[in-house]
């Protein structure tokens, strides 16, 4: 009899032979189905445009070699497309217990490496996804018979704004310290209000009680604080020595997933990937082996596997790389377009200038160097993605020109996937300009939009990735031609309409004109580039000053993307300077942006003279406090990333001493993961928090900290300070604003009434860094 | 990443090491005013890179001669002005 339940989609895995299904149902309980689900990898043969499989003699040996396999298949020739070649006749070998097809590729690939091989290494959950068009948490309508699901149909999208939300019951377990630092003592468990502290020394009883725990709440979502490096491979050690079983699993059938830990090297940066342990019929989720954790949390991890369509437990561990291949990967499978399974493409040959013109990136501005008041930010939407969406860029769409045209026909692979995502998060970005200060749908919004700028951050990088199954450097190229010349054209529309360009950043400027001080007043500016360019731009604010900072080594030199500066509701933004940089100890981080916090109550540059020297007052006291002792260890902490394994190290960073003293301690430190030290006096001059014995407060290094915190002060006060009492910037010529020149061919000489300037204009000036 | 050409900053950074001893060479005062021309190319980096030209040295020659010309428009207005407070 056919049965047919409302719910959740909460989990999709596959089992022995098929997949395994979880359901929320609407009446509160977990369902768990199993589901026939056939998969299918496709061969082509060396003769690609072959008539017939049977004119393909590689393809026809694959043909009876897969008839001869235990695991039964459903073979049949098709045309399909590739999104570099065209139409291509290939063999479909659908195999009808998909589990089982990892097993079958392998030894396919083994016996016929010579051919070409789509769809071949794409997840199950994903082809699963894709078939249905479901996604985790989608809201579904099952019909099923007994434990077999007939049907699923989604009723809702991935794009939903406010989506039903699933009644998880969610359960927290932490440790009571930080297992790299010490011996933890007890585990916290919480669930809703309730909180228990489980001691660790007695194994029995801590079993039975979380067995009790897990048993009586059931929770859909486990929450731990280091559970994929300590806490779970713990538990699971104790249950096996005392020879018990934890109900971990809500699938008793299946064991719980354990994946390595890993080291890879990404974008110039050496990544370290700590090891996993997922769940199965429950998710598990460690918040400091998450992505960007503290970037989203929970509500931004949904978010990313419900538009990835990954698992949650993948999705909340995964890059966001791996996020944007995966709807690429969705599209594809929907669209009947083949996965290469090893890409060949080559870039194109180009003729050096060609070279010359195409070989750049986003355009990057030298700012001018000093305080300005009164400026705007004026950023591009989500620059790329938009340019892909708008102008339909993608490797299989040829196109001409940087004319800032779309391409003619069918928009392409990358374009389709990326337009659902890049409006729902406009749509959010609108909704979230005009809901009230206090709406709860605030945070989530923020944690949505957060969670899909980093998959469409990664999106362009991919386009040039040539790893990357639909990446090609040619559609990379255009992207940033057509950025470039947007930026231009954005420029051009601010210099028409006599503004000052400050900065240019890729998808941003910093504009000002005397007497534009509110967002109304810039709005002209923005309808004008939207119009030339056919992108949206949208003011990120207006600021009462923004310094703009020269570079440590000449401050003659700007740097492109060091600056602070406060808008108009008080609100600072930071970039490039210490207090944003994940190596700057706490302590000092905390009085770089303290002081900022100060200087942001002045409330336009004109009053920066008043709050100045409550500045300097404040940083007196936290100098003293530093030579006091009266600063607390952890937050003299330094955090730095081990580059590299310890051996390879000629002349061992701080970072890397560090990291021997713990290995004498018996802690291993693989590349990429941080290391927590603190600078002290003598030999070896630094000190790892995490060795046992805790550390003398007499031997820090104090001076060195003292330098480190004037550092980080200079970096904030000088400019301020230069403008208030009026220093050398006023000399320095690259200040000078080009405004003020009279053309050549004019004549004439400007008139500047230097006697009626009052004191108030010279303060101006200074800030301006000297207009005359 | 993965650039095939060199950026304008690298480029520039070449050039300017082209020139090491010829700047060796120099008298001490000398060596600072090649530095500050130096400088003042580094001004248009963003511009040198979007020209894309085959021969950067010469967009680095016209940054230069760019801010010198900026500096002498400035001191001819501070000249004029203060001629103009005299009268």
């Amino acid at each position: 009899m056919t049965e047919t339940i409302y719910g959740w989609l909460f989990d999709v895995y596959p089992n022995e032979t098929n997949l395994t299904l979880w359901l929320i149902g609407e009446d509160g309980k977990r369902y768990r189905f199993v589901q026939d689900f056939a998969a299918a990898v496709y061969a082509a043969g060396p003769e690609r445009r072959a008539e017939r499989v049977d004119e393909a003699p590689r393809l026809r040996e694959l043909w009876k070699w897969l008839e001869a396999q235990e695991v039964p298949v459903r073979l049949s020739r098709t045309e399909r497309r590739d999104v570099f070649q065209g139409m291509v006749t290939v063999l479909s070998a659908e195999v009808l217990q998909s589990a089982r097809l990892d097993e079958l590729f392998r030894k396919m690939v083994a016996a016929f490496p010579d051919l070409t091989y789509y769809d071949a290494d794409i997840s199950l959950p994903l082809r699963y996804a894709a078939a249905f068009n479901v996604f985790p948490l989608a809201r579904c309508r099952l019909d099923v018979r007994g434990e077999t699901v007939i049907s699923i149909v989604p009723l809702d999208t991935p794009w939903e704004l406010d989506p039903a939300p699933a009644p998880l019951r969610l359960l927290s377990l932490e440790p009571d310290c930080d297992p790299a630092h010490g011996e933890p003592k007890a585990i916290t468990v919480a669930y809703e209000r309730v909180r228990y502290s489980l001691p660790l020394e007695k194994t029995t009883p801590l079993l039975a009680s979380l067995h009790h725990i897990l048993g009586r709440y059931d929770p859909d979502l486990i929450l731990t604080s280091w559970g994929d490096t300590w806490l779970m491979p713990f538990l699971m050690k104790i249950c096996k020595e005392s020879g018990t079983t934890l109900p971990l699993n809500r699938d008793e059938n299946q064991a719980v997933v354990e994946r390595k830990e890993h080291t890879y090297f990404s974008y110039g940066q050496i990544v370290y990937r700590g090891r996993q342990v997922q769940l199965r019929g429950r998710w598990h989720l460690d918040k400091h082996n998450a992505m960007l954790w503290n970037d989203y949390g929970l509500e931004g991890v949904l978010e990313m596997a419900r538009v990835t369509r990954q698992p949650v437990q993948d999705a909340a561990r995964l890059s966001p790389g791996t996020g944007i291949s995966s709807m690429q990967f969705v599209t594809a499978l929907q669209k009947g377009i083949l996965i290469p399974w090893h890409k060949h493409q080559a870039e194109t040959p180009k003729t050096a200038m060609d070279l010359l013109r195409a070989d750049m990136g986003g355009m990057v501005y030298q700012p001018t160097i000093g305080l300005h008041r009164d400026v705007a930010g004026i950023d591009f939407v989500s620059m790329y993605p938009g340019i892909m969406v708008r102008f339909n860029i993608s490797p299989e769409v040829p196109r001409a020109g940087t004319d800032l045209e779309p391409a003619p026909g069918e928009p392409g692979i990358v374009p389709m996937t990326l337009a659902p995502l890049l409006n729902k998060r406009l749509a959010l970005k609108s909704a979230l300009l005009t809901l009230h200060r206090w709406d709860c749908r605030r945070t989530t919004y923020q944690a949505l939009v957060s969670a899909e700028k980093w998959l469409l951050v990664t999106c362009f990088g991919y386009l040039g990735y040539k790893n990357a199954r639909f990446g090609r450097i040619e559609a990379h190229e255009a992207v940033t031609a057509y950025g470039r010349e947007a930026l231009l054209r954005a420029k051009e529309a601010a210099e028409d309409l006599d503004y000052e360009i400050l900065h240019m950043y890729v998808d941003g400027l910093w504009v000002h004109k005397d007497g534009c001080k509110t967002p109304a007043d810039f709005e002209a500016l923005l309808a004008d580039i939207t119009e030339r360019t056919g992108l949206p731009i949208s003011l990120d604010g207006v600021y009462r000053w923004v310094v703009f900072l020269p570079s440590r080594v000449n401050e003659r030199v700007p740097v492109p993307n060091r600056y602070f500066g406060v808008f108009q509701d008080g609100s600072i933004k930071v970039r490039g300077i210490e207090c944003r940089r994940r190596d700057t100890p706490p302590f000092i981080a905390k009085t770089q942006m303290t002081i900022m916090e100060i200087l942001a109550k002045a409330e336009d540059a004109e009053h920066l003279k008043e709050v100045y020297p409550k500045a300097l007052a404040f940083v007196h006291m936290e100098m003293e406090a530093l030579r006091a002792g009266r600063v607390p260890l952890e937050k003299l902490l330094v955090s730095q990333k081990l580059s590299r394994e310890l051996c390879e190290y000629s002349s061992p960073s701080p970072a890397a001493r560090a990291v021997r003293q713990l290995q004498e301690d018996g802690k291993v430190v693989r590349p990429g993961q941080r290391v927590r030290f603190l600078f002290t006096l003598g030999k070896p001059g630094v000190r790892a928090w995490d060795v046992p014995e805790p550390p003398d407060l007499r031997y820090v290094d104090v001076k060195r900290y003292q330098t480190l915190l004037k550092r980080a002060v200079e970096t904030v006060l000088a400019p301020i300070g230069q403008s208030v009492n009026g220093g050398k910037d006023k000399e320095c010529p690259y200040l000078f604003p080009v405004k003020n020149i009279k053309p050549l061919g004019e004549g004439g000489t400007q008139q500047l009434d230097v006697h009626n300037l009052s004191p108030d204009h010279s303060f101006r000036n200074a800030i301006q860094g000297g207009e005359h | 990443m993965g650039r095939t050409l060199p950026s304008a900053t690298q480029v520039f950074l070449q050039e300017q090491d082209s020139f090491a001893r010829f700047r060796r060479a120099l008298r001490r005062s000398d060596q600072l005013a090649l530095d500050d021309l130096f400088t003042s190319a580094r001004q248009h980096l963003a511009a040198a890179q979007y020209a894309s030209h085959a021969l950067p040295f010469e967009v680095f020659l016209l940054s230069m001669l760019l801010e010198e010309h900026k500096e002498v428009m400035r001191l001819r207005q501070q000249v004029d002005e203060l001629i103009s407070r005299q009268k």
